[in-house]
């Protein structure tokens, strides 16, 4: 029973590296920016969330309204200046690290670094749980979840489905052939940074239900969140869900049978042993990139 | 005679310090096919490529139906008509058949009309509805050429430009393109087509311009150019 539980947990985890991930692996596939400021953008949606929770007595996951079109305009306003540019793929490791240590240095000004955290009168979610037999879901990790999934679905519909979409894969694959036919690459990328900034709200949003805040958490995202990029495949919407699934499972049945102190170990060989098998990800098809 | 439909003049190309193209003109009247031909490194696909907006001018200026789009931004230019198959393909291999189709009608005033004009593409081309739902990389070569003419009709061009589509086709494949390349122009579009394939392209065209190291060599109707001494040297080795 424990480690079912410890798997289901798990999974349901994984929604929110999943969340996290998505757009940092869709940005990366398609306009070949590895763009480290996303978990900056991650953090202030978490900040947000805290902040016009606590402040205005609202509930926590109507502060969407505020942090969603914030980060909307950040990311947006985040691509157009890598536009601006003309960043290579290594060049915006480089300067979007810096952007983030900015981004996290801004947020201790604000918030200190000291640990914040919304008060059990704003934030019911942290302690509400549903009960099915003898199995326990903590709410959020449901909410984490079910925007993952929703996320994931309407990423994946509007790329196959849509000319925006098809358009940022056409871009991804042979940029100047794209333009000849019509696409506008710059107001495309401004746009997409835009869609990505309001799921870093999202998952900003999500971590702040359940977590304490301090701004050096967006380092500790690292690790895990580009771990499922990699292993859902760059680019890949569909993949980075599968993928994000896969590591809180492992996490979560290596803390339960073992130790968490062990999980981060297993997690990570088990990863460069799948990319031995398969150096393009696990699942891998033939998205964006 | 009227205004041309594409006219180049004075035009310089430039790759950082090397420049590509020296003074070239050319012009292209409504319903014309007009081929370019000229040794390896020429400038051909540099010409091409200037004209579709993959690479910008340096200097001069090309006009497509009157307007000015030399300074436009590379997407902006299909909007005025010109497709455009490039060099080696480029179809967007990780995209199906269907979904490479589709984004050939991105412009505006292709869009609305997309599903009509597949189904032209398709009648053109039956081998492509055939493999609508296949990933554009996994056919064959002559399968991929079609697929890249397929995608700039679909753009509804008034000015189609064709880089090498014989390149690495088998014989009757080029017969098949060269047939489908009759049949585009037969319906009012105009095309300029550079080709290795002298005799062939020479065939298919009303005028031709022979280009050498970034310069138009020669200009006039394909059948003078094909007796041309200068052709016969520079191109066919002979
Ligand atoms: N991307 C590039 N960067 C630098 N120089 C280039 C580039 N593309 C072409 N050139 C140079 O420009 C000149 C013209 O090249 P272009 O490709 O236009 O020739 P071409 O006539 O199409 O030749 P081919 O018959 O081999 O296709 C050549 O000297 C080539 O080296
Ligand atoms: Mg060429």
């Amino acid at each position: 029973m424990n480690v079912i539980q410890a798997i289901l947990t798990g999974a349901l985890i994984g929604g929110l590296y999943a969340l996290m991930a998505t757009g940092l692996s869709v940005i990366w596939g398609v306009l070949r920016i590895i763009n480290l400021a996303h978990f900056g953008l991650i953090l202030i949606g978490a900040y947000l969330t805290f902040q016009v929770a606590t402040s205005w007595h609202l509930d926590p996951i109507l502060t969407l309204v505020i942090s969603v079109p914030a980060m909307f305009v950040a990311g947006a306003a985040i691509q157009w200046l890598f536009d601006r540019l003309r960043l290579t793929e290594f060049n915006s490791l480089l300067v979007s690290f810096g952007l983030l240590i900015i981004i996290i240095q801004v947020t201790s000004n604000i918030w200190t670094a000291d640990f914040q955290r919304m008060s059990a009168d704003v934030n019911p979610y942290a302690t509400l749980s549903v009960a099915v037999g003898r199995l326990v879901f903590p709410v959020t990790t449901l909410v984490a979840f079910g925007l993952a999934a929703l996320v994931v679905l309407g990423a994946h519909l509007v790329l196959r489905r849509t000319f925006a979409g098809r358009a940022m894969r056409a871009i991804a694959q042979d940029r100047a052939v794209a333009g000849a036919f019509g696409v506008d690459h710059r107001r495309l990328s401004v746009l997409l940074g835009g869609v990505v900034g309001a799921t870093a709200a999202l998952a900003g949003m999500v971590f702040a239900l359940s977590n304490a805040l301090t701004p050096e958490t967006a380092f500790e995202w690292f690790g895990t969140v580009f771990a499922v990029v990699i292993l859902g495949g760059i680019g890949e919407v569909v993949g980075t869900f599968a993928a994000g699934v896969l590591v809180g499972v492992l996490s979560g049945v290596v803390s339960a049978v073992w130790s968490p102190a062990t999980a981060p170990f297993v997690l990570f060989s088990a990863i460069i042993l799948a990319l031995l098998v398969r150096p393009q990800g696990l699942f891998a098809v033939g998205g964006a990139r | 005679m009227s205004e041309p439909l594409l006219q180049v003049r004075d035009l310089d190309v430039r790759y950082g310090d090397a420049q590509a193209l020296w003074d070239v003109a050319i012009e292209v009247h409504e319903g014309e096919t007009v081929c370019v031909v000229g040794p390896n490194g020429a400038g051909k696909s540099t010409l091409v490529n200037a004209i579709a907006g993959i690479h910008p001018a340096h200097r001069g200026r090309i006009g497509v139906g009157g307007a000015d789009i030399t300074r436009l931004r590379g997407h902006r230019i299909c909007e005025h008509g010109v497709a455009v198959v490039p060099e080696g393909r480029r179809i967007f291999p990780k995209m199906t058949v269907l979904d490479n189709l589709v984004l050939g009608a991105y412009r505006k005033s292709a869009r609305r009309q997309h599903r009509a004009t597949l189904a032209d593409v398709y009648e053109i081309f039956p081998r492509l509805s055939e493999r609508a739902g296949q990933l554009a990389g996994s056919l064959s070569g002559g399968e991929q050429q079609m697929v890249a003419i397929g995608r700039a009709l679909m753009a509804q061009p008034r000015l189609l430009l064709l880089d090498e589509p014989s390149l690495g086709l088998a014989p009757v494949r080029v017969d098949e393109v060269y047939d489908a390349i009759e049949r585009i122009n037969e319906r009012g579009v105009s095309v300029v087509v550079v080709e290795q394939d002298v005799q062939r392209a020479l065939a298919v065209a009303g005028r031709a311009y022979l280009l050498g190291e970034g310069r138009v060599v020669l200009s006039g109707p394909a059948a003078t150019l094909r007796d041309s001494e200068e052709v016969r040297r520079s191109v066919l080795g002979l």
